[in-house]
This record gives structure tokens, C-alpha cells and sequence, in this order.
């Protein structure tokens, strides 16, 4: 792994790394990719792989009408909102 | 009167006597909770919410629930409508969440009070407690130890006896792992057994909540609790909860324990293993027999889970970009740059670090590499599971390799070395089995757990094996010094 990948992985992820920590996050990356990497040697060929331990489909419920409105709770979150909306930096000019 | 150190039953006595009233207990609880400060067992008392609840609580000795009117804690990722729910994370430093996670719910319906939130790793993303944002938890049997991860607050304040019992979370060993190292008990159940919504989530399909108390009964009574399908969460188990108190005085006699050939117990310190020898001796004469068995795939669990977990974190903690809520960076140029510096001031190094591995592990061009791989690896150890379960009752391993340690003496110049603390409880995490860990003794002043994993559902089996072993024993009695600490 090199600095461009951590650099790629790190925009991808949306995170930003300070300057003096990024040979060690490289290394550290290095590390637990290595660890992972163990598992090539194992022969999976022709396994399924399992995401979820239950392997169930998940439960149907009755397509009902649900009134629990709590926009005002949620809006109370952000550290920007207006009375309908979350507010972000301007996208379009 | 001093509450300290006592279990739900005794404190049912109590209350049932009139000898404390539910106001008084509440009190008191929070009084420890304070005294034992310097533990930092809590990011959040609930001081004055508490007591206004206890104090309207009228305890119908008859009908109460063998909760009504107990102080629990619960871990700060379970989300609490109008008290903060932090994870322990800077970026949730300020969350005040608009509903109640349905587990928190199940034992306030049932009459506890929640006295307080409890402290974790950052995310529940570790295994000493040490990536907290409000700072490490003390171990409270030696200072300067770690308290193990990532339910590490729930358990010192438990092994404290602060409270009778807290809730955790356990991704990958977290709720058994630091009951192991504070000398308490703690129960990882089947996933999908107890609800996971409003439990803010770390690895979604390994994620289960569970109880940590000072005794497998203690368990068994939040168990009941906390059970249950829940249609708020698509992965909950629409399956019958037996009361898992009915059966646990039962006999052990004749219950088949396997030993994994596979984990090379030699290999451990050698008190640890002689407290392990010395459990199997104590598990013979009450009646169960021992078998090797082998699970030829489960040495690959720790890179299976170093896999899945951090590329399940990556997606789940794409969430927080300093919009809707949490912690939002100032004097952002745009929209791309409000994501990338409120998620890097947010988040910590062992979060970031994760997230980073899960990303790259879900990249294109690697995505079959890594992640695909795991998942497949990940059936292979669930089919080895499912082969012995065939023909014995519980396995039986050691819960940690090691007792805890000092702050800052594991993984600091390489992680892997304390991903390896979770080598005994990792898979079943992965498989989704229900797992235990109760006390068995102490090597150098310090306790050590030993993890019960049962079949699939069979939590009553498990809780059944801890407490006959309780029964005859005394180790899940021992409680810490704290008057020098």
C-alpha cells in the first residue's frame, strides 16, 4: 500500500489525515491489510459467502398508514436547519 | 445501608422488606456512581431524571417485575430519548436522541431506572476501553488497568457494584471480553435474539446487545427483559423467549462440553491455562463430560472478522457528514469540505483506521478480495460450528488470552497485536451463536473469565452452566478494593 492508495482510500471515505500521522496509518493499514490477506490461502472455492448469520429473509409487515411525525425533533439535531429543512453549504450557484 | 455490591435479588428483598425504598436506592446508586468518579465509568449521569422517576415508582410487591425500582446502566451507544447518547465519539458529543432504543425501553417498561450512561470505546471500535473521547475507563481492580473493550464502562461500574447489572454491546468480544478482565459476567445472545433498534450501529451483522451483571442469574433476569422480536429491526428473531430463570438451577449432569482441539491452550500464560484446568476439574464433578473437538477453520476468525467489521463500519459511519446531526466543522469552503472536516475533527485514530480498512476492502478491484473472501470464510467457520453442535451441548475456551493490562502497553505501534485480544470470542460473533463469560479466579490480583459458547437460541444452556458453576463456587463473589484506590 502506498501513499497514493491511502491518499485514494482516505477521499473515498471522506476522511482527511494529519500530515505527521500519515506513515503510520500507511503502516498500520499495511499491517492489518496483511492480516486479511491471510485468508487467500484458504480454499473457498465453490462456498456461498454468508453476510447474515440468521440467512433469513427479512419480515413483511402489513403495508399500514404510520402517523409519528417527529420532524421537529430531528431538525433540532442539526447544527443548521430552518423549520423544514437541514442546511448545508451551497451546491448550486 | 449500603447497596454496594448487591445482586437484583438481594435488592428485591429489600425493596419487597421496605427496608430501602425504590428513591432511596436510586440515591444511593448515584452516590456510588460519584464516589467512584475517578473510574470514569460514565459520560452521562442521569441524576435528576432518575430520581423524578423513582420517586413517582409505586412497587406492587405482588405484581412488580423482578426489575421494579433497579438501578441498571446502559451503554452510551443505546440511544435515549433526551439524554444524551454519545458512543463515546466527539461527532455525538452533543446527540440528543429523539426516541429510545427498544432494549432501553424493555427494562424501563419493566420498572428500572436508568441511572446513567456508561462509557465505551469510541464506537465500541476496541478492546481496552482506550479510544474513548472522554478518556479510558479505570479497571477497578488495579488503577492504571484496563477495564477491557469495548463495554468497558458497563463492566467497572458493574464490578464497582455501582449497579446490579448495565447493558453492553458485543461486535466482536465486547461484552464478554471486559467482563472477563473486571470478574463479572456477561452474556453475548444468539443474533437477532435481542432488538437492535435505536443501538447505534458498529458492524450491523454482528452487532447484539446483551447483559453484564455479577451473576449468571442476574443475567438470566435482564434477559428475559430485554428478549424478544421487534418489528422496528429486520434482522430480530421472530422466535418464542423461554423464561430464561426456569430452567437454571437444572443439572449439569451428563452435558457434553468440547474443548477446541484448534486453540492451542498451551500456547496461553501459564496461570491463565491452570485456571482453565482447574474450571474443566470443577465442570467434571459436577457431572459434564469433556470432549476435543476440532473446528478446522476457526484460527481464521480474527482475519474474517478484521474483514467484515470494518467494511460493515465504513458503510454504517458514512452517516455521520455534519448535516443532520452531529458534530459539524466550521468555516467550510463547500459541501464536499463540511463532510471531510467534520468526519476528521469527529472521529478518532482507531475509527478512522477502521474505516479506512473497510473502505479499501470494499473498493472496487478488491471487493472480492477481501470482503467477498471473508464472508465466504465466514460460512466455512459457521459450518464447523454447526458440525460439533451436532454432537455436544457447550464449548468451553478461555474468554481472553490474557488478564488486562496497563493503559497504553498494548497496540499502540501495531493494532493487530490487540486485535488479538479477541481471538477466543470472535467466532461466534461471526457465526451468531449465544456465548457467556463468567469468573473463574484471578492470575496477579487481576480476573480471569472463562467463555461458555452454546448452540444456536440456547442461551438457557449456557445460563444453566454458569450458574450451577456459581453455585459451587465462590470467584463470581470476589470484589475489588476500592477504598485505596
Amino acid at each position: 500500500m502506498d501513499q497514493e492508495t491511502v491518499r485514494t482510500i482516505c477521499y473515498l471515505a471522506r476522511l482527511e489525515i494529519d500530515h505527521n500521522k500519515s506513515e503510520k496509518i500507511q503502516k498500520d493499514l499495511e499491517t492489518i491489510v496483511e492480516l486479511i490477506g491471510s485468508l487467500q490461502s484458504i480454499d473457498t472455492s465453490d462456498i456461498e459467502p454468508l453476510y447474515n448469520p440468521l440467512e433469513m429473509t427479512a419480515f413483511k409487515h402489513e403495508d399500514l398508514e404510520m402517523s409519528d411525525n417527529k420532524k421537529n425533533k430531528f431538525l433540532k439535531n442539526a447544527a443548521e436547519s430552518n423549520e423544514d429543512y437541514f442546511l448545508v453549504p451551497r451546491v448550486v450557484e | 445501608m449500603s447497596i454496594q455490591f448487591k445482586s437484583i435479588t438481594e435488592l428485591n428483598e429489600l425493596l419487597n422488606s421496605k427496608a430501602i425504598s425504590v428513591s432511596e436506592l436510586t440515591q444511593e446508586s448515584i452516590q456510588l456512581a460519584k464516589k467512584y468518579s475517578e473510574l470514569n465509568c460514565f459520560v452521562t449521569l442521569n441524576e435528576e431524571n432518575s430520581l423524578k422517576r423513582a420517586s413517582t415508582m409505586n412497587r406492587d410487591q405482588k405484581n412488580s417485575s423482578l426489575l421494579s425500582g433497579i438501578p441498571l446502566a446502559q451503554k452510551d451507544l443505546f440511544c435515549t430519548e433526551g439524554l444524551r447518547t454519545t458512543c463515546s465519539s466527539k461527532i455525538l458529543s452533543d446527540f440528543i436522541p429523539p426516541y429510545t432504543a427498544t432494549v432501553v425501553k424493555k427494562l424501563e417498561d419493566d420498572g428500572s431506572i436508568t441511572i446513567g450512561k456508561t462509557n465505551m470505546d469510541e464506537f465500541a471500535m476496541g478492546s481496552s476501553n482506550e479510544t474513548s473521547f472522554f478518556g479510558g475507563v479505570h479497571n477497578p481492580w488495579k488503577k492504571g488497568f484496563v477495564p477491557g473493550g469495548s463495554s468497558g464502562g458497563s463492566a467497572a461500574a458493574v464490578a464497582a457494584g455501582i449497579v446490579p447489572a448495565a447493558t453492553g454491546t458485543d461486535t466482536g468480544g465486547s461484552i464478554r471480553q471486559p467482563a472477563a478482565h473486571c470478574g463479572i459476567t456477561g452474556l453475548k445472545p444468539t443474533y437477532g435474539r435481542i432488538s437492535r433498534w435505536g443501538m447505534i450501529a458498529f458492524a450491523s451483522s454482528l452487532d447484539q446487545a446483551g447483559p453484564l451483571a455479577r451473576s449468571a442469574e442476574d443475567c438470566a433476569i435482564l434477559l428475559n427483559s430485554m428478549s424478544g422480536y421487534d418489528s422496528k429491526d429486520t434482522t430480530s428473531l421472530n422466535s418464542d423467549v423461554p423464561n430464561f430463570l426456569e430452567d437454571i438451577n437444572q443439572s449439569i449432569k451428563g452435558k457434553k462440553i468440547g474443548i477446541i482441539k484448534e486453540f492451542n491452550l498451551s500456547d496461553l500464560d501459564t496461570e491463565v491455562q491452570k485456571r482453565f484446568d482447574e474450571s474443566k476439574k470443577a465442570y467434571e464433578n459436577l457431572g459434564a463430560e469433556f470432549f476435543e473437538v476440532s473446528l478446522p477453520n476457526i484460527s481464521a476468525s480474527v482475519p474474517t472478522y478484521y474483514s467484515i467489521a470494518p467494511a460493515e463500519c465504513s458503510s454504517n459511519l458514512s452517516r455521520y457528514d455534519g448535516v443532520r446531526f452531529g458534530h459539524r466543522a466550521e468555516n467550510t469552503k463547500d459541501l464536499n469540505d463540511l463532510y471531510i472536516k467534520s468526519r476528521s475533527e469527529g472521529f478518532g485514530d482507531e475509527v478512522k483506521r477502521r474505516i479506512l480498512i473497510g473502505t479499501y476492502a470494499l473498493s472496487a478491484g478488491y471487493y472480492d478480495a477481501y470482503y467477498k473472501k471473508a464472508q465466504q470464510v465466514r460460512r466455512l467457520i459457521k459450518n464447523d460450528f454447526d458440525q460439533v453442535f451436532k454432537s455436544i451441548d457447550l464449548l468451553m475456551t478461555p474468554t481472553s488470552p490474557n488478564t488486562a493490562f496497563k493503559f497504553e502497553s498494548k497496540g499502540i505501534q501495531n493494532p493487530v497485536e490487540l486485535y488479538l485480544e479477541d481471538l477466543f470470542t470472535i467466532s461466534s460473533n461471526l457465526a451468531g451463536l449465544p456465548a457467556i463469560s463468567i469468573p473463574h479466579g484471578q492470575v496477579n490480583s487481576l480476573p480471569v473469565g472463562l467463555q461458555l459458547i452454546g448452540n444456536f437460541l440456547r442461551e438457557d444452556q449456557l445460563l444453566n452452566a454458569a450458574h450451577v458453576f456459581q453455585q459451587n463456587s465462590d470467584f463470581h463473589n470476589a470484589k475489588p478494593d476500592l477504598e485505596n484506590f
